[in-house]
This record gives C-alpha cells, structure tokens and sequence, in this order.
C-alpha cells in the first residue's frame, strides 16, 4: 500500500527534476515523453494502492513515516502519507486525468521553443497536487497547497512574454497568497491548542467554540481562495491566459477542486463549527448562480468553460458543505471527466484554427471536426446533467442532499436547479454557436487539418477516452439504489444524517433538475441555433454580466489603489527622506565626533596634567560612592 | 570634634590659627604672584609655618629638618635659579585653551571636596583624640633609632635617591658640547 | 595634649595639597609649577606627621623625611632641567613646549 503511495508520488518528481537537470542535452521530445511516462508511472503507483487497500479489510487507511521532519519541543511533524479511501480516490483522479492531459499536451504543445519548461513545470504540478492529497497530515497538506499555488502561477505564465499572462499569473498568486495565509491562521490556532498538526489529534480534539469557528473559517478562506468561489473568485477567468492542456488539468480536473478536497479532508473541524460548514455551502450556492449567469455572456471559449468550472465546483462546495462528503467527492470525480474533456475538445478547435478562441468567429467547425463535435457533445451532456450522461447521477445527489436543512436548504436546492438550468443554457449556447451548420467564412479560410486529421492521435486519444468516461463513469453510483463509492469513503467521510435524503426526495429532484437543464437547452436551441427567438436586450443586465458583477473594479478600488498610493508616499516620506541620508549622515556626524574629540589634545602640559587631577578626582569620588 | 578649652589648650589653639592662616595665605600667594621671586619668598614663608604645626604635633625633628634642609637648602637653590633666569612675569590665568583654567579649578575643587568630605566622615568616630604621647616621642634619637632599625631600607634607598638626584643636576647643568648651543 | 584635632590637620592638609594642585595646572612659568609642587609636597607631609601623632607610630615621621629628600632631589633634576632651557634661549613657557599637540 505504501509502496504504491510513494511510486505515485516520486514519479513525477522523478520527472521534473530529470528534465530540469536534463538541460538542452535533451530534446524536447524527450522531455515530454518523461513527463507522461512517469505521470502514467504515477498512475499505476495509484492503482496499486488502491488495490491493496481494497483488499485491506475495513479500509481504514495507513499512514507511512519516511522521517520526522520537524521537531520543536513537544512539537513533531513528519514526512507522512496517507493511504486511506479518500486519497486513493484523489490519487486516481489525478494521476488518471492527469495523464491524459499530459499525453494531450505532447501533440498541444508540440513545436513549442520552451516546451521542456513546460513538462517540467507540468510534472512538478503533479508532485505538487500529489503532496496535496497524500500528505499524512496538515503541514504536509500546506507544503502541497503552496507548491499547486506556485505551479499554477508558473504555468499561467508560461507565455511571459504576454503582458496579459504575467498579469494573470501574479493575479492567481496573490489571490491564492490570501487564502495560504487564512489557512496558516488557523493552523497556528491548531498549534497552540493541540501543539500538534496531525490528522488523528486535530480532528479529535474539543476546542472553544470560538477558536473551532477561526480554524474553520481560516481553512474556509484557504479552500475559497483555491477553489475560486467568492469573494475570492475572480482570478480563474484571467488564468485561461494558460496554455489549454493548463487550463484542463489545474483550473478544471485537480487544482480548484483541492479546496472541495480539503473540506472533505478536514471534515471532523468542520462540523464541530456547523455555522461555517453551512457558510461554504451557502458561498457554493452563491457562487453556481453567478457564475452561470456570467457564463452566459462570454464569447471566449475557454472562459464559458472557466466559468461552468466556477459554477460547478459551486455545486461541489454546497455538497460538501451540508455534509455529503460523498456526493461532493463523486461530483468531483465525474466534474474531471468531461471538464478536462471540454477543455480539451476546446483545445483541439483552437489548436486547428490556430489560435483562435472567439466563439463568434468559430461558426459551423463541427462539420469540418466530427470527431472533436461528438466529444464536446458528450461532454456537455455531462455537464449539464441529462441522464444517461455522468453528470445527471452526481449533481442531483448534491442538490437533493440539501433538502433535510431546514429553509436554508430550500434555498440551497432552488440555487441547484436554477443553476441546472443556466447550465444548460451557457453550455449549448456555446455548443450551437461553435458547432453545428455550415462553416463561417473564417473557419473555411483559417482552418488547418493535421497530416489530413483532426489533430494529432496523442490529442485526439485522450479526448476519446475522456468521452467514454464522461458517458459511463456515473454509473458508478445511483444514490438510493446503489452507491460503492459512498461506501468507499465511509470509513474517511461519513456523510451527515442530515445531509442523506429520502428516495422521494431523490426522485423528484432528479426529475425536476434535469427538467431544468433540458429547459435551458430549449432556450438555448430556440435562440441561438434557429433564431426563433430573440434574445432579449437588458443593456444594465448585459453591463454587469459582462463586467463580472464588477468584481475586479471592486478590489481593483478598495486595494490595489490604496497600496499603490501607499507605496508612494512611503517612497518619498520614508525612503527618500528617512533612510538614503542614513548612510552619509553617519559618517558626517562620526567626522564631526572625531574633531571635536581632536580639540582635547591641545599639546599643553597642563592640559594632560589636568586630566591626571581630573581623573583622580574621579577615581576618588568613585570610591567615596562605595563606601 | 572635641574642642577642650582650658589655659594651655587656648594657647594651642591661638597658634595653631595663626600659622594656619600664615600656612594658607602662603600658599595661595605663591599660586598667585606673577613675579617668580616672589612667589619663592612666599613658600619659604609657607614652609616656616608649617614647621609651626610640626612643632605642635610634637614632632620636633621633623620640625628642624623642615627648616633646615627645605627652607634653608631647596629654597636657596630655588632663588639661585630664579636670580640667574632673571625675572618672567608672567600673568597667572593667562594662556591656553578656554577651558583649562575653569577645568582645573573645578579638579581641583573637587579634590578638595572630597578629602573634606572624607574626613568629616570619619570625624566623630576614629580621628578622636586619645590621649597623651610619651616624652621620647618626635626627639631626635627616637628618629635616629627608627631609622636605623625599623626603616634601615627606606634609610639606605633615600640616599641612593639623592645621590642619584645630585649626578643629574651635575650632568644637566654642565655645559654642552660645542654647536648645540644656539 | 588637647587643642585642633587630626581633622582639622588633615583638612589643612588638605586646602594645600588643592592649592598646589591649581597652581601646577594654571601657571605656564616652569619655576612657579616647581614651587606649587612643592606645596603639594607639604600638604602631604603634614597629613603623614598628623597621622603619626595620631597612632602613635613613628612611621608617618619617618616617611616625611624621606618625602622631604625625594623632594629635594626633585627640585634639584628641576631646577637642572629649567637652567638648560635657559641656556639654549628657549622660552620658559610650558605652553611653548608641546610637541606632543594632536
């Protein structure tokens, strides 16, 4: 078991530092074949713990010790693995999806100057969100969380050369920065109770009621932040600046969802501060609502996809957060399918128009791609949730889990059904402006096939598998009638009493979400595929949807200008005033000392005699003193 | 301070007023005088009084020794020398740096001070009187005898000092070889 | 026998030992810094002579005579000293002699 652990672990490091020390003496093919081969390393390596703890009975998990890392006092932390049900299960997830998407990335990328950069940044993602999910406990936990922050930021910015990337990266970064900073918070809170950070002490463990709700909201702002959920949400839109195998693997299938992960991880902390747990699943709610509407306005294709990302792991946050931890998770699971999936379909039409990502240019491609049309179509079932597709099974367990709360669980599940059908309106919205009818004039003219395919095998074969997955994969359970994988995860993530709702409550959910989704399609297909109807003009409405409920204006106002004026008047108050004459100064005012100092060596006898008598005097009134 | 005032004692204490104030008035006339002459004239004067007290602490060797060798041999060969110089008048607070005269007075005050302050502390308790000295004591043969048992090495090393002491003067006052003179 | 006490001796003593202080740190005349440091000399010997009526101890008699000679030969290398700075015509002036001035 651990030895699976540590293989999925280490192969990506493996990889990342031999091409970092590689250098130029190995191709860039090279690099990009080690960077998937070992992520498929890490696969297996994930495999085989899942197997061997399938076979343990009762699953609980082990946890392994390669060295004590840390030791202050009562105080020891160690380099520790996890192995139990839910970190195999996020094992899989990554190392699965995230082979793929680094096999994708061979044929993206491919002709790239600095595409061994790129897969050694890639595998150090691995690592990274790897660390994450199997870190034994909370320091290990951090020390992941900083690394996925500082591989997103390398990434986004991996074309430097686009000012607009730099920006978004550095955008990413502090607004992640934040969310590290609330977590450390509430570990600090942790130490000074607990003088200890790991799993089976800090989770079984009574603290005040007002400490347990700032450990809560600190891993709160923590997971918000990595999560882009809000307040904290607006930097993901700007990371599409990324390359597009970037964009599927962290800001859909692994890295956003780190903060679903964490509260499920962190469960126990959680529900002893019940009013938080409920916080997050009302930001979750919030956050589905808006960023669907947001969705619905936007005209790159990869942003309409950040934003159902946004959306969707709304959905995950409000799961997790009225204590389905399974629902969540399994949201989670199929959530990496067909997000990684769109984003790579999405991926494979702009790598054939060369470039291009505006939707509205995109018109009728399907025909000249049938094979990237019928993914992306599966995809977006998926997403919007019709069954037989994955992501009818797991997003209506979610919104039925929310029945059992009382009136804010009303509210909760309107916001999963309105959300089910903005969904289906943002997604086929985009499907039937880019897809379906005779190609644009654009598209004839800028449209390059790849030695007569679609694009190359290692793009075209992940995007294949993915839509297999995105079909199938949600059969994995059915909530009232069977469910393996909440069974899976009962020894780590029990799901509340509350949070489990009847089979009635179940069925009409379902009906009534996949109502709503099939509703937004109709809308979608009347007006944008037919023309049948016109889309109303609300210009306020279009306004703010279009500014993103002027979310950027808002921080850009309250602090980024108060630091910069900051910064200046620190520059010329402080700086200028205070300390760059500190240096001259000093050695004036030691010259000035010196000649005075100078004055006393006069030359006279009578001088020196003096301070003999001076001296003296001195000598004795010191010993009057002590007497 | 015990002040006993009987016949013999008020004579004591006139004397013992007079050469003190002879002793300080001296004193200061010669740190003041800007005529070398006769700020020497005013320490043989300082000199004789303090023989004056000598006296009347009974130490009457000590008394003649002053006179005689002090007043009588230093202060001559001072006023050899003053005559021969010639006379430098020379104003007293004058010369140098602004702060010298006011520090030194200010060192010396507070040398002053202290001692003063000293000796009022210990007066009262261990510089009381007590009582009478034998007949022997301060007479020439007592010194004699002390010096030639008890303090034989401070004797011997004395006159080793003045013999040295009269080589140096010897070599310092010969005349020097041609051409150094200016 | 009665009359000043010790105290009053050693205060004398005491008033000249500072008055021959002041007079070697004011006065630029060599010979005249001689003559003040004789009176503090003096001061000291009148405190030793005090001090011996006062224990009773001929040690304090004994020590001023030996003052008295180390004085003696003092003023003598002096006064040696004061006659060559005469004879080479260089001013008897001890603010003149400073080659040690920073």
């Amino acid at each position: 078991m651990s030895g699976g652990a540590w293989l999925c672990l280490l192969s990506p490091l493996a990889g990342a530092l031999a091409i970092t020390t590689g250098g130029t003496a190995i191709s860039r093919r090279t690099a990009a074949w080690i960077s998937t081969g070992t992520t498929f390393l890490a696969f297996a390596g994930a495999v085989w713990a899942f197997l061997s703890l399938r076979s343990q009975s009762g699953h609980h998990g082990e946890l392994t010790t390669a060295w004590t890392w840390l030791q202050s006092g009562s105080f020891k932390v160690g380099l520790t693995l996890l192995v139990d049900p839910l970190s195999t299960l996020m094992m899989l997830i990554v190392s699965g999806v995230g082979a793929l998407i680094v096999l994708y990335s061979v044929g993206y990328m491919d002709g790239d100057d600095e595409e061994r950069r790129y897969f050694a940044y890639m595998s150090l993602f691995v690592f990274s969100m790897l660390t994450l999910v199997e870190g034994g406990n909370l320091l290990l936990l951090l020390v992941g969380w900083g690394l996925v922050g500082l591989s997103s930021y390398l990434l986004i910015g991996f074309w430097h050369e686009r000012p607009s990337a730099v920006a978004a990266a550095k955008k990413a970064f502090v607004m992640n920065a934040f969310g590290d900073a609330t977590m450390a918070l509430a570990f600090f809170v942790l130490i000074a109770h607990t003088h200890s950070l790991s799993f089976a002490t800090d989770f079984n463990v009574h603290l005040s009621s007002t400490a347990q709700t700032l450990v809560a909201l600190g891993l709160l702002g923590g997971a918000a932040a990595k999560s882009a959920q809000i307040p904290l949400q607006t930097w993901l839109p700007d990371a599409m600046e990324g390359p597009t195998p970037v964009s599927a693997l962290i800001h859909a299938a692994t890295m956003v969802t780190a903060g679903v992960y964490l509260i499920a991880r962190t469960h126990p902390i959680f529900e002893q501060a019940r009013t938080v747990e409920l916080i997050a699943a009302g930001t979750g709610a919030l956050t589905l609502v808006v960023a669907g509407l947001v969705a619905l306005v936007q005209t790159d294709i990869k942003r309409v996809i950040a934003y159902s990302t946004m959306s969707q792991i709304g959905y995950m946050f409000m799961g997790v957060g009225v204590g389905a931890y399974a629902n969540g998770m399994f949201h989670l699971l199929t959530h990496a399918f067909f997000k990684a999936l769109l984003f790579m379909a999405a991926g494979v039409v702009i790598h054939a128009l060369a470039g291009e990502q505006d939707i509205r240019k995109m018109r009728g491609i399907g025909a000249l791609m049938p094979l990237t049309k019928w993914c992306f179509l599966a995809g977006a079932l998926a997403l919007v949730g019709v069954p037989p597709f994955a992501g009818f099974f797991s997003k209506d367990s979610i919104v039925a889990a929310t029945l059992g709360l009382g009136w804010y669980g009303y509210v909760f599940w309107a916001c999963g059904v309105l959300g089910a059908l903005l969904t289906g309106l943002y997604t086929f919205r985009l499907w039937f402006l880019v897809f379906p009818g005779e190609p644009s004039p654009f598209v004839r003219e800028h449209h390059h096939t790849h030695h007569g395919q679609e694009g190359p095998w290692t793009m075209l074969v992940p995007i294949g598998l993915l839509a297999l997955l995105a079909t199938a994969a949600g059969w994995l359970q059915f909530a009232p009638i069977w469910h393996p994988l909440t069974d899976w995860l009962e020894p780590a993530a029990r799901t509340l009493a509350v949070a489990e709702p009847t089979n009635t409550q179940e069925y009409v959910t379902s009906v009534v979400t996949v109502v709503a989704g099939l509703a937004g399609i109709a809308i979608a297909w009347a007006v944008y595929a037919g023309g049948r109807a016109r889309r109303p003009s609300l210009p306020f409405v279009q306004r703010t949807l279009e500014h993103k409920f002027w979310f950027d204006e808002l921080y850009d106002a309250v602090f980024y200008r108060p630091t910069v004026a900051l910064s200046a008047l620190l520059r010329t108050e402080v700086e200028d005033a205070i300390v760059l004459p500190t240096g001259p100064d000093l050695g004036r005012t030691t010259l000035e000392a010196g000649a005075l100092v100078r004055r006393l060596q006069t030359g006279l006898l009578r001088t020196y005699v003096l301070f003999l008598a001076g001296g003296a005097a001195i000598v004795a009134f010191v010993f009057l003193l002590a007497k | 301070m015990i002040l006993a005032f009987s016949a013999g004692n008020v004579l004591v204490w006139i004397v013992w007023i007079a050469a003190g104030f002879a002793c300080l008035a001296s004193g200061i006339a010669v740190v003041s005088f800007s005529n070398p002459f006769y700020s020497a004239l005013a320490l043989i004067g300082n000199l004789g009084s303090l023989a004056v007290m000598y006296l009347l602490v009974s130490a009457e060797f000590v008394a003649a020794a002053q006179v005689l060798v002090y007043a009588g041999a230093v202060m001559v060969m001072f006023l050899f020398v003053i005559a021969y110089v010639g006379p430098e008048l020379e104003a007293p607070w004058a010369g140098g740096p602004r702060w010298q005269s006011l520090a030194a007075v200010l060192a010396a005050g507070s040398l002053l001070t202290e001692i003063i302050v000293v000796i009022g502390l210990k007066a009262g308790g261990s510089l009381a009187h007590d009582g009478s000295v034998p007949g022997t004591f301060g007479t020439p043969g007592w010194i004699g005898r002390l010096f030639l048992t008890d303090h034989l090495l401070a004797f011997e090393i004395t006159s080793i000092v003045l013999l040295v002491a009269a080589v140096g003067g010897v070599i310092l006052g010969s005349h020097t070889q041609r051409g150094a003179e200016t | 026998m009665s009359g000043p006490g010790t105290a009053w001796y050693l205060a004398l003593a005491a008033f000249l030992f500072g008055t021959g202080a002041l007079g070697v740190l004011i006065r630029r005349n060599p010979l005249i810094v001689l003559l003040s440091l004789e009176i503090m000399l003096n001061g000291a010997n009148l405190a030793l002579i005090a001090f011996s009526r006062h224990v009773h101890n001929g040690t304090g008699q004994i020590f001023a005579l030996a003052v008295m000679a180390v004085a003696a030969s003092e003023v003598c290398v002096g006064l040696g000293l004061v006659v060559a700075l005469h004879r080479r015509r260089l001013a008897l002036d001890v603010d003149t002699l400073s080659e040690l001035r920073g």
